[in-house]
């Protein structure tokens, strides 16, 4: 699968797909106009590209500043789709990457992995 | 004249403590350019970070509320699209030493027992039980299905300092007039 790069604007975050090397990172802000735009077609590619990987070291890491109801929604399903992938026998690594100064977004990592089974997650404070 | 009555306006907007005000239709770049003055302001004001982003996130889902929910609207076309204004009024203010943030729109009078029963369900709620509530509503149906109430009051509630305050107002025969107000 082709490389998806595509720079943060105000409402959107940065997104950076290696699906080469397995890397996969939102770096941001993330309350779009229309979640489903934004996210429908990559998180779509993400999971085809999954289905096809034989055990293979995957990491996805979110370094975002915030985010709305909405995009909270997607990300659920995010986390549920690589906890999954996980399951099927991918390593999958999932990295929180928080501003220390702002506990909710601390409190959200914490509470999105509470239900992963598989997936290795780990959090870590971003220096501001 | 003229500019004594504006003066005056905005006088008495400062007296009771408002930093912004906004009263017309609402659309997704309003709540981008608003946002971005919003944000710059609340870092001039040398706001905790925590705070600022607080202030930031319940301000977007109660501009998001009114853009996806309110009653008054009118429908535009050209060419291209067919935009869908919806008007709504929100403001942020310090009260005690707090923001609040408040926003009101109209609403069906038939929608209101329903938003009325599941905003109050809310004020009844612990933070604990929110952020529990708050999963729920994350893996629940989307926001089309579950129209009102969804998991944008649980991310205002969650984010608010104090219990939500709201209220419903008789416009006429089909049309309430909704307030919701927040504090971080």
């Amino acid at each position: 699968m082709e490389n998806i790069k595509i720079e943060a604007t105000d409402r959107s975050p940065e997104v950076d797909f290696d699906f080469a090397n397995n890397t996969f990172v939102l770096r941001g802000e993330s309350y779009p106009e229309d979640v489903t735009a934004f996210y429908g077609e990559l998180i779509g590619n993400l999971e085809s590209h999954l289905e096809a990987l034989d055990g293979a070291e995957v990491q996805f890491t979110f370094e975002l500043i915030y985010f709305n109801s909405s995009t909270a929604k997607v990300l659920m399903g995010l986390f549920d789709m690589l906890d999954e992938a996980a399951g099927d026998g991918l390593s999958v690594v999932i990295s929180w990457i928080y501003d220390e100064e702002d506990d909710t977004m601390e409190e959200l990592g914490e509470e999105f992995a509470e239900d992963l089974e598989n997936a290795t997650f780990n959090m870590k404070k971003m220096q501001t | 004249m003229l500019a004594s009555d504006m003066f005056e306006f905005r006088k008495k907007l400062q007296s009771e403590g408002i930093v912004f005000v906004y009263s017309g239709y609402v659309t997704e770049p309003v709540l981008t350019g608003i946002g971005e003055a919003l944000k710059q302001k609340l870092v001039l004001e040398a706001t905790d970070k925590k705070t600022m982003r607080n202030v930031f996130a319940i301000f977007v889902e109660e501009m998001q509320n009114i853009i996806r929910y309110s009653a008054e609207r009118e429908s535009v076309s050209d060419a291209n699209e067919d935009v869908d204004l919806r008007y709504g009024v929100l403001n942020i203010g310090m009260e005690n030493q707090k923001f609040y943030i408040k926003c009101g729109n109209m609403v069906m009078k038939a929608d209101v027992p329903r938003l009325s029963s599941r905003l109050g369900d809310l004020q009844r709620l612990d933070q604990d039980e929110i952020k529990k509530l708050y999963k729920e509503k994350l893996r629940g149906p989307t926001e089309q299905t579950s129209k009102g109430a969804g998991v944008g009051f649980v991310e205002i509630a969650r984010r608010s300092s104090e219990i939500i305050d709201f209220d419903f107002m008789d416009v006429d025969d089909s049309h309430s007039f909704f307030c919701l107000k927040a504090y971080v």
